[in-house]
């Protein structure tokens, strides 16, 4: 480990001063991914600035209107025990239940994994399907954009220097709708070797809307709008979930990497969603949320 | 024999209750006072010569104490064949070579004045498959032996060649004959606590090592070896073993780490510590090797065996270790798991300038086992025989001498061959061909088998495969136990207490095992071949012989005197009671007359009063101090009657007695992703007889894990010499949850004669025929033959759609 200094503000005008005081300063929210890289001497940043005491970062709560703000500190053990998130968002419960190990969920926070930008980042598909937006706050302005243009490449977002995220927010969660995450692992603790986020909201055997994301097959987490669109509107049948599956192998682009090839992940992202728009449609027992 | 107290009884482990607590001091734990931290300088290359090394800005870091490099220290040459250095002078031989070494006044230091080390390499043409190492005009990895004589090849010197029976006579009166092709990758042992030493020099010189070691008194000859290279040939060398976070393997030979500590406190006057981080320990420790197996069976009409050819080409990496001996122990299952008339083997190791390879438990076996026994499924299916049959057909037997000359003493192979086709309801499964439907359409079911023999009455490998033990009894009962085999987490500490406690005659308790250490244990050769309960039970059997006989001899004179002491202690506390009369002196002077159990001195023939039985305490408390009195003691030091093989005509009896077991397992398929999900596993093992049940449980579950992870997930990835996956985020090893299916466990006890309390040595087996088994599983299931380890879902996926499923 390199030297740093270390800071501890309590609020969030504090940490944009520290931020400027400390040209290079990084911010550590749960530290999973930072601190590896800093014992790994990939990043050597002389100060780091944290975040685990500001209150205003930590919590969820449902916002007038049915949605629901995150504070971007909220560590993924604290999500998984707050009501709202389990009842009413059951597609980022589930990839929240199989992220990491129960360790690790108890310090890395949901924004850690956003800023960190990995396309492998559990929590990026069902938000992506949720379409949930990001806030972004400096010391003057605040803005937010939906997630889908917060990524712009392994590691890179749009998130600007003096930029804290300071929440995630989803609107009210579609009624009705069916979830299904499924991430590809070698092992039980394992980063996704691609997942796959599917929401249907159906009317009869009619899918009404659709709502799919991808990760770890591509350069950034990544909404499949062209899948959404073959199925919206129309009647689910095996056929049907066959072409989604297709579709979605083609508009995907992985890379082939220690943890496997670009073609077996084009596979599972087509055998997947097949069988997740079935088991959503109730047309087969096949599939199922690991 | 009276009925056993102890052994075979499930007992909790002695180390358990530090361990779980955080109590256990291991070598990441350990400091000395005035300690330095040692870093090393690894090779940015493959393979280059070395043309300048810069340590100026090095020195300057602050705390900064030592930079030593080849220009600046003696050489020390160590490696199975002496041909690895401690410091490289003129080339780099792969990524992880030692250029430079550091120490510091603490880590942060260390690491920074590595970082400015700056070496100045010409890069090399390398070669990084034995294929391409053993070609005409490859790049040669080492120019010179040891000796400073040309080399002409990358071929390891090494020779390890069998062959038996008439080969062609047997090929051409096969009625079937199948051949095929099989691979394993390099694997880690992935010890939870990674490899690690501290080196300290006394003012005379003396040098003692805390090493994570599994043969202390080799690397103490080894580390003797160095001091005479420093020049300090006629100092004392000795080697303390803290508590081990496992070893499989990877202590059995010295490492470049411990040299170079040797060398920083030898020439900063400090005590010097170096322990690897988990990137340091996959990328800069020696790996399990990798092999390619080709192999060719045969059998006659009946589906007896006819012939076994099996070649193998490993990869050694650049630099030898005992590693290169696997082809020693591969010779056992190749000529002798079932019965085979002619064998022919071969075994092939090239320089390469990948990382170098050592020991990892199972030791070859596993590597061999995994072609012979998917092989012999495909000749099962070729010969249209079901693959148990074929291999009840040609079921090992008692008492049989194998082609290499092993003699078989018990072999309860068919039990195991039987009771784990039982548990798998084999024969009503594979009545129905093909594997059956799994959960879900896309998913099918199979079942498969596969077993193993190996060493299991210790191995001789060396000039000496011996162990011994000392037996020291203190004046309150205790009895202190000082062995030179180590235990790294399998248990050994608590088979010690049981045949302790056993064959003394105290109770566990009483037992207490003395750190390993060379200025104390009796010399060892090493804990591998399975061979530490085996050794230990075995040296305790003739100590505690030895201290029985001593103990009654001594109760002859003592026990009289101080039962009549005890009846008179009797009489005042109880005034009314009437003891029968009873003749001490007579019956005490009787041959046989005494036993010892649980602490109690009695005579055999005696009434069961309390004044007649004589705590042991005591009674050594009465031998101790008297005129002439005496402190007892016994050493036991045995080299059993195992041979060292001739490796270059594959014949000898390595060991004396062998373990046998089957595996099996039910797995389900994915057809249209590749994945292979184990439903269920079933172990049947010939132990010889059960020592500790709990901890032979905890063998069994650790060696499935193993095996599993063989099987399925493990893999040290590398790409022109360079490791892609150091670490665990990529190095997959399996977890709770992929040990989640059922595991039946059961045991086969033949009673070895040559066994200590009837046992075999079982270390190793548990891991050697998962992958098999598996696999045959997964043949079962969807009727493909997969023959390259790990079988990761997409080499099952591509083997579906070449079959055209
Ligand atoms: C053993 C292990 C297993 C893991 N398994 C998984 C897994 O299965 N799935 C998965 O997705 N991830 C996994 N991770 C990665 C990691 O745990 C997650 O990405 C986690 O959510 C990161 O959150 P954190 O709070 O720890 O981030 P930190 O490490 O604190 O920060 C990550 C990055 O984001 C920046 N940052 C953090 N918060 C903010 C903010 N509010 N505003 C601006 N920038 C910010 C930091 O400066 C840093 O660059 C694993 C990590 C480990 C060590």
């Amino acid at each position: 480990m390199t030297a740093f200094s270390y800071h501890r503000p309590t609020t969030l005008p504090e940490a944009w001063r520290l931020l400027a005081a400390h040209p290079g300063a990084v911010l550590l929210a749960g530290g999973t991914d930072l601190l590896v890289r800093i014992r790994a001497r990939e990043i050597r940043p002389p100060a780091v600035v944290s975040l685990r005491r500001i209150p205003v970062l930590a919590g969820a709560t449902v916002e007038r209107g049915g949605g629901l703000r995150i504070g971007a500190a909220t560590p993924v053990a604290d999500l998984l025990r707050h009501p709202a998130v389990v009842r009413r968002y059951p597609l980022l419960a589930q990839a929240l239940r199989v992220m990491a190990s129960p360790q690790i969920r108890n310090v890395a926070t949901l924004g850690g994994n956003l800023c960190n930008a990995s396309p492998c980042a559990d929590t990026a598909p069902p938000l992506l399907a949720y379409e949930a937006r990001v806030v972004l706050e400096r010391a003057r302005g605040r803005r937010e954009l939906p997630l889908e243009t917060f990524f712009l490449g392994p590691g890179e977002t749009a998130r600007r220097p003096g930029e804290i995220l300071t929440a995630v927010r989803l609107p009210a969660p579609p009624p009705g709708a069916r979830v299904l995450f499924h991430k590809q692992r070698r092992v039980h603790l394992d980063l996704a070797l691609a997942s796959v986020a599917v929401l249907l909201q159906f009317r009869g055997s009619t899918c009404r809307r659709a709502r799919i994301a991808a990760g770890s097959v591509g350069p950034t987490p990544l909404r499949l709008r062209e899948v959404e669109r073959l199925i919206e509107g129309r009647v689910v049948t095996p056929e049907l979930a066959a072409q989604a599956g297709a579709l979605a192998a083609r508009s995907v682009s992985p890379i082939d990497d220690l943890r496997a090839t670009a073609a077996w992940r084009r596979t599972i992202v087509e055998v997947r969603l097949r069988r997740a728009i079935l088991e959503l449609a109730g047309l087969s027992p096949e599939g199922g949320a690991s | 024999m009276t009925a056993r107290r102890y052994i075979g009884r499930a007992v909790p482990r002695p180390d358990a209750p530090d361990k779980a607590a955080g109590r256990a001091l291991y070598i990441h734990d350990l400091a000395r006072p005035g300690m330095l931290y040692g870093k090393v300088k690894f090779s940015e290359h493959a393979h280059a010569r070395i043309l300048r090394i810069d340590t100026s800005a090095a020195e300057r870091v602050r705390g900064v104490r030592a930079v030593l490099t080849a220009w600046n220290t003696p050489e020390l040459r160590f490696g199975f064949l002496r041909d690895n250095l401690a410091l490289k002078r003129d080339k780099v031989r792969q990524f992880r070579d030692e250029v430079a070494a550091v120490a510091a006044v603490d880590p942060d230091a260390a690491a920074e004045a590595v970082e400015r080390i700056r070496v100045e390499y010409e890069p090399l043409p390398g070669v990084f498959s034995p294929e391409e190492a053993l070609r005409e005009g490859a790049p040669l990895v080492h120019e010179t032996d040891p000796q400073g004589r040309p080399r002409r090849d990358n071929r390891v010197p090494l020779r390890f060649h069998h062959e038996s029976g008439d080969l062609a006579a047997a090929e051409r009166a096969s009625r079937y004959v199948v051949a095929g092709t099989f691979s394993t990758p390099r694997i880690q042992q992935s010890c939870m606590g990674t490899a690690g030493c501290i080196a300290e020099f006394d003012r005379r010189g003396h040098l003692t090592m805390w090493a994570k070691t599994q043969i202390p008194f080799l690397a103490q000859r080894d580390f003797a070896r160095a001091l005479a290279d420093i020049g300090l040939g006629d100092r004392d060398v000795r080697v303390v073993v803290p508590t081990l976070g496992g070893g499989f393997g990877s202590g059995l030979d010295t490492h470049a780490y411990e040299y170079l500590a040797i060398l920083l406190a030898w020439k900063t006057g400090r005590p010097v510590k170096i322990v690897y981080t988990r990137e340091e320990e996959f990328a800069c420790l020696s790996p399990r090797q990798c092999a390619v197996t080709r192999i060719a069976q045969g059998c006659d009409a009946e589906g007896r065996l006819t012939f076994r050819r099996v070649e193998v080409l490993q990869d050694n990496g650049a630099y030898t270790s005992w590693g290169a001996t696997y082809p020693s122990v591969m010779m056992v299952p190749v000529t002798s798991l079932y019965k085979v008339p002619a064998v022919y083997f071969d075994a092939q190791l090239a320089y390469t300038n990948n990382t170098y390879c050592q020991a990892m438990r199972g030791y070859g076996n596993p590597e061999v086992n995994w072609a012979i026994e998917s092989n012999l499924d495909d000749l099962a299916r070729a010969a249209g025989i079901d693959p148990l049959e074929l291999r009840l057909r040609n079921c090992n037997e008692p008492g049989e001498v194998t082609p290499m000359g092993l003699k078989v003493g018990t072999c309860g192979l068919r039990e195991c061959l039987e009771r784990t086709a039982a548990r798998l309801g084999w024969r009503e499964r594979r009545a129905a061909r093909d594997g059956t439907a799994g959960a879900e359409p896309a998913k099918r079911r199979g079942i498969g088998l596969a077993s193993l023999c190996h060493v299991g009455g210790s191995g001789r490998i060396y000039r000496s495969d011996a162990s011994g033990v000392v037996l020291r009894l203190d004046d309150f009962g205790f009895v202190h136990v000082l062995y030179g085999g180590v235990e790294m987490g399998q248990g050994l500490h608590s088979v010690l207490t049981l045949a302790v406690a056993e064959a003394l005659g105290v109770r566990p308790e009483k037992v207490v095992i003395g750190p390993t250490d060379t200025a104390n244990c009796p010399w060892d050769v090493g804990t591998h071949a399975s061979r530490g309960a085996f050794m230990a039970c075995t040296t305790v059997l003739r100590a505690a012989d030895a201290l029985r006989r001593r103990i009654f001899d001594l109760a002859r004179t003592v026990f009289p005197a101080e039962a009549e002491e005890a009846l008179r202690r009797h009489r005042k506390r109880n005034p009314d009671d009437r003891p029968p009369e009873f003749d001490v002196a007579a019956a005490a002077a009787r041959t046989g007359a005494f036993d010892l159990r649980d602490g109690v001195l009695f005579l055999r023939d005696a009434p069961p009063e309390p004044w007649l039985r004589l705590d042991l305490a005591r009674f050594l408390r009465a031998v101790h101090f008297r005129e002439g009195g005496e402190m007892l003691s016994a050493e036991a030091f045995v080299d059993p009657p195992t041979q060292l093989p001739d490796f270059e005509r594959g014949f000898g009896n390595l060991s004396a007695a062998y373990a046998y077991g089957t595996q099996g397992a039910e797995v389900e398929v994915d057809l249209e992703t590749g994945e292979v999900r184990v439903l269920r596993l079933v172990a049947v093992h010939d132990v010889g007889a059960v020592l500790n049940a709990q901890t032979l449980a905890g063998q069994m579950y650790g060696a499935l894990a193993q095996g599993l992870g063989y099987a399925l997930y493990e893999e040290v990835l590398s790409e022109g010499g360079r490791i892609l996956n150091p670490d665990f985020r990529d190095y997959k090893l399996p977890t709770a949850h992929e040990m989640g299916m059922p595991i039946e466990l059961e045991f086969v006890e033949p009673n070895e004669p040559a066994g200590p309390f009837g046992a075999k040595g079982v270390g190793e087996p548990g891991l050697v025929p998962t992958a098999p088994a598996i696999a045959n599983a997964i043949c079962d299931a969807v009727g493909v033959r997969l023959h390259d380890l790990p079988l990761r879902p997409e080499r099952v996926l591509e083997a579906l759609r070449k079959r055209g499923g």
